[in-house]
């Protein structure tokens, strides 16, 4: 046991300033978004205080997961796995599951919404997947871990496309693929991986499988002009309220897209559009900046993790991190579908903040304990 | 464990590749969005929150000769929807028995394209308070149903004029692509027809504008930008709204009495009070009219249907100046006028009539209407008598003559081309020459040929040659007033605000015939006579006023007789021409003329009471 030394020591030893500090910009910058994206709104304080309660909630979360030294969730992959697919399910398990527009489903108890438990699945579904991951210590070759590998992605992701929730199976399965690719999956099962996502999607368009609705905007992205004034609508106001933000945008609280309602969920979905009407392509520029430090340092973290299974939690988070933004982003400029997936530290809504800081505090749980397992 | 880093190097190296193309590939795409293409979204935006409505100007009235209001505006309520609200069925149907306008009406006001994009749809113009007051107080059983308040066309005196005012209506795709009003729009309200449709640019006044900005429900967020509208400019006619009133009930009357005589199949008419010094229209009447008023608010296809079938006689027709009609024995006059100036005959140049005319040769044998013949007649005889025989002679001369000096001289008083009215829709007429039946023939080679007959119809007013009552007040004031051809015109004065005439009419002179004096006494004379002792003495019998007129009745294929009479008077220094057709009405001397001098007991302050003759000239 080394000696004890003062916290403020310890703290400043064990903090990766790098992600801290983009961490915290980008929770200044989301609030200030949520803030302007709702001011027309009746529910406006109510809304910005509830996003402030979920920062504060999160850094409790934070400050836990930090504290907690990771390799201990390693011997809870059993369970968490069970956790897992209980989370997942149980919208669905009468007394506990409520919807909301769609897709979002909700954990209510007593008809009181406690969470999204999707949000948490995602943080869950990395933790359990990086310990099976990680048993093969870099290498993953042999067809029996292979197909192991794959039941552990295939059992949640089949779970949450049940639900249904495209989005976050999306989620589910890019963050697979970071962790994967870290984790030593040879090429040739990337490419059956490929294969896999292929026939998936043909078979979500051609059966049953998916909800109209999610067809409807899978389709819509290829042919806009299929809805105007429906999935396509959403879409096109989007990209007006980017494109007409220019080089330096309206202004903050400006705009007549975000303003006048145009764009829809703009403090959630498209928070984006707003920041991208009222501050235009610096303030786009800024957040991109902004999640590039966020993913370099995650991304450091993982390489100096102190075990493999640091280092794919980390490349989970990363990816996870990565593919919401590029879904997002890319949704409201007309690159990606549109799904229900927000925006990491900026948009709106307490379980997916929770699950993101909580992120960041296991972030740095690996990062404190690069040199050994004390904090 | 540096085994395991070096290991994961290059999948690190790739994993922060991803990174930068995912975060590039989206900086890309913003900077085409934002930097390059920014203008385009920025009009989007600008097009998606602001809109325009146009506010409308008042429009201008149209007031008498004396200042009394033959048109005015009258504020009204408006039951509006937006078109959103056709898709809610049982909406819909509550509203059709609320305002008591059919489901498909309603239907297909909600679809129409025919106006402003955020306008709403006006379903029925000048509801009753009562379902106003309804609307209003279960305004949440009709959302976004509105009673607006507009202002639409008043007639104080109803049908009164309606040819010559016209009415209003929205404007049409044709009006909209020829109008040269900057500011036009689908939906506005133009005049379509008489003054409303001539003076329409005086009357429309200016559109006022209010831009504002809209959230995505279309609720009006701001106002941007307003424009207040400037109000049209009133417009004074020489109407006179009593002569008016007295010419169209001299028709109504002509008709009834055409049925009393026989003759039921009279319908229709038209009659011209002109001054003979200014050529303002006086009156100006047509029958069968119609209420202007009918087409406020849009006119309904069951009313458009009757207005427009033959068997209603196309009351929309003004057929005091749309309708060209053979003016039978009035046109004698021109004639005697015509071999007078042609010296081709005098005063006293005699022909006798045996009641049957053969000078081109026994086999051209013509009648004259009466068979019996009216012995031999001088110039005045033959006018008084309206003696077919004399005046073939006259054609005949004119066929002999070298030229078409006939048709010279018709067209040198105004007939065979429009006059030029203040008033859309005038017709020209038909002065039938050589040149005319060869191209109007040409089809039918057999008929090119102008022949001797040709002019010798001609002669008596009847063949080819038509004339619009216009046309015929026109000619009749021009044989009065010395030559003179004058523009008739149904526009007094365009009034500025303040009610002082910012543009006078005035009167203008199309030719000058240059008939000699002793002509037109010789003309007058025999006109004179005409009411005195001839076709039209029982018409005018006891009129103190001396009145120069003639009678005609034309024959037409298929139909009763057409009845005519033309007069002015006084006849000497004329004041007034008249011309009053009626369509099958039998005879110009019992039919129209008894309404010519209905028209004149009121114009020069005398007791009229009806006159009931006969006459069997033409």
């Amino acid at each position: 046991m080394r000696p004890r030394r003062p916290l403020l020591r310890i703290v400043s030893d064990r903090l990766h300033i790098g992600l801290v500090s983009a961490v915290v910009i980008l929770l200044a910058y989301g609030s200030l978004m949520v803030w302007t994206a709702t001011v027309t709104m009746v529910a406006h304080t109510a809304l910005v205080q509830r996003q402030f309660i979920g920062i504060a909630l999160g850094c409790l979360f934070l400050i836990g997961a930090w504290l907690i030294d990771y390799t201990q969730y390693k011997s809870w992959t059993g369970p968490l796995m069970i956790l897992l697919c209980v989370l997942i399910l149980s919208p669905r398990i009468p007394g506990l599951g409520g919807t909301a527009s769609g897709a979002t489903s909700w954990l209510e108890v007593f008809g009181v919404r406690l969470f999204q438990p999707s949000e948490p699945a995602k943080l869950l579904f990395i933790v359990v997947l990086a310990a099976v991951v990680a048993e093969f210590g870099g290498k993953i070759e042999r067809r029996p871990d292979v197909l192991k590998v794959a039941g552990y992605v295939a059992l949640p992701f089949v779970l949450i496309l049940l639900q249904p929730d495209l989005g976050t199976g999306l989620v589910f399965i890019m963050i697979a693929l970071g962790m994967l690719l870290v984790g030593g999956l040879k090429g040739r099962w990337f490419a059956v991986a490929a294969v896999l996502i292929v026939v998936f999607a043909v078979a979500g368009l051609t059966t049953p499988l998916l909800q109209q609705y999610q067809k409807d905007r899978l389709l819509v992205f290829v042919d806009p002009s299929r809805d105007p004034k429906g999935a396509g609508y959403n879409l096109a106001q989007s990209k007006i309220a980017i494109g007409s933000g220019g080089m330096t945008g309206t202004g903050l609280a400006a705009g007549t897209q975000s303003r006048f309602n145009f764009i829809p969920e703009p403090h959630t979905d498209f928070i984006f559009s707003v920041l991208g009407e009222q501050f235009g392509f610096v303030g786009a520029i800024m957040l991109l900046a902004l999640y590039l430090a966020l993913l370099s340092a995650t991304l450091s973290i993982s390489a100096s993790s102190r075990d493999l299974y640091g280092a794919l939690i980390a490349a989970g988070l990363l990816s996870m991190w990565l593919f919401q933004i590029l879904e997002n982003i890319g949704m409201t400029i007309g690159i990606m579908p549109v799904t229900g997936i927000p925006l990491p530290f900026m948009s709106y809504g307490s379980s997916f903040m929770v699950t993101n800081l909580a992120g960041v505090g296991i972030l740095l749980s690996i990062w404190s304990r690069r040199y050994g397992t004390g904090l | 464990m540096t085994t395991f880093r070096e290991q994961l190097k290059g999948r690190f190296a790739v994993l922060g590749v991803v990174v930068l193309v995912v975060l590039g590939a989206l900086a890309v795409r913003l900077w085409s969005m934002q930097v390059i293409a920014s203008t385009q979204y920025t009009a989007a935006a600008q097009n998606n929150s602001t809109r325009e409505v146009s506010l409308p100007a008042p429009r201008g009235r149209i007031l008498d000769v004396k200042g009394r209001p033959l048109v005015t505006n009258r504020p009204v309520m408006n039951v509006t929807a937006p078109s959103s609200i056709s898709q809610d069925a049982t909406l819909v149907a509550r509203l059709s028995a609320a305002i008591d306008v059919p489901v498909d009406e309603i239907q297909s006001k909600l679809a129409s394209f025919k106006q402003e994009r955020l306008a709403p749809h006006v379903l029925r113009t000048d509801v009753p308070l009562a379902v106003a007051a309804y609307l209003s107080e279960h305004s949440a059983d009709f959302p976004g149903v509105e009673v607006q308040e507009a202002a639409v066309r008043d007639y104080p005196f109803g049908s009164l004029a309606g040819h010559v005012l016209g009415y209003t209506g929205e404007i049409s795709e044709e009006q909209l692509a020829a109008t040269s009003t900057v500011n036009a729009s689908m939906g506005d309200i133009v005049g379509k027809t008489g003054v409303e449709a001539f003076y329409d640019k005086v009357l429309q006044g200016e559109k006022g504008f209010r831009r504002f900005e809209v959230d995505n429900q279309g609720r009006v967020r701001s106002v941007l930008a307003e424009g207040a509208p400037i109000a049209g400019k009133d417009v004074r006619l020489t109407i006179n709204k009593d002569v008016q009133a007295v010419a169209e009930k001299a028709l109504a009357d002509a008709l009834v009495e055409a049925h009393r005589q026989g003759f039921t199949k009279a319908r229709a008419g038209a009659a011209v009070v002109l001054d003979v010094k200014t050529g303002a229209v006086v009156a100006m009447a047509s029958v069968p009219t119609y209420d202007p008023a009918v087409f406020l608010g849009g006119v309904s296809p069951a009313e458009w249907k009757s207005l427009n079938d033959p068997a209603s006689n196309y009351p929309l027709n003004n057929r005091a100046i749309m309708a060209a009609y053979p003016p039978a024995s009035t046109f004698k006059s021109i004639d005697a006028m015509a071999g007078l100036q042609a010296k081709l005959i005098t005063a006293g140049t005699r022909f006798t009539c045996t009641g049957r005319w053969s000078g081109f040769g026994s086999q051209w044998a013509k009648w004259c209407w009466l068979h019996s013949g009216h012995g031999s007649l001088n110039l005045t005889g033959a006018i008084e008598a309206s003696c077919d025989s004399y005046f073939y002679n006259v054609g005949k001369l004119f066929y002999e003559a070298p030229g078409e000096q006939l048709q010279a001289f018709a067209r040198s008083i105004g007939l065979g081309a429009p006059l030029g009215i203040d008033l859309p829709g005038e017709v020209a007429g038909r002065v039938p020459d050589a040149a005319w039946k060869k191209a109007f023939n040409q089809n039918y080679p057999e008929y090119q040929q102008w022949v001797p007959g040709d002019t010798v119809n001609m002669a008596i007013g009847q063949g080819d040659l038509l004339v619009t009552p216009l046309q015929l007040a026109s000619a009749y004031a021009t044989l009065g007033n010395g030559g003179t051809v004058i523009q008739p015109h149904v526009l007094d004065a365009v009034l500025a605000s303040d009610g002082t005439a910012s543009i006078v009419a005035t009167t203008t002179v199309i030719s000058d015939a240059k008939l000699s004096p002793a002509n037109v006494a010789t003309l007058r004379s025999a006109l004179v006579g005409v009411t005195t002792v001839g076709t039209a003495k029982s018409v005018f019998r006891g009129f103190p006023v001396s009145v120069a007129g003639k009678t005609g009745t034309a024959q037409v294929n298929g139909k009763d007789d057409l009845a005519v009479f033309a007069c002015y008077a006084p006849a000497v220094a004329p004041r007034y021409a008249i011309a009053v057709i009626i369509e099958q009405g039998g005879h110009g001397g019992s039919v129209s003329g008894p309404a010519a001098r209905q028209i004149m007991s009121y114009l020069f302050g005398k007791k009229y009471t009806a006159i009931h003759t006969t006459d069997v000239s033409r």
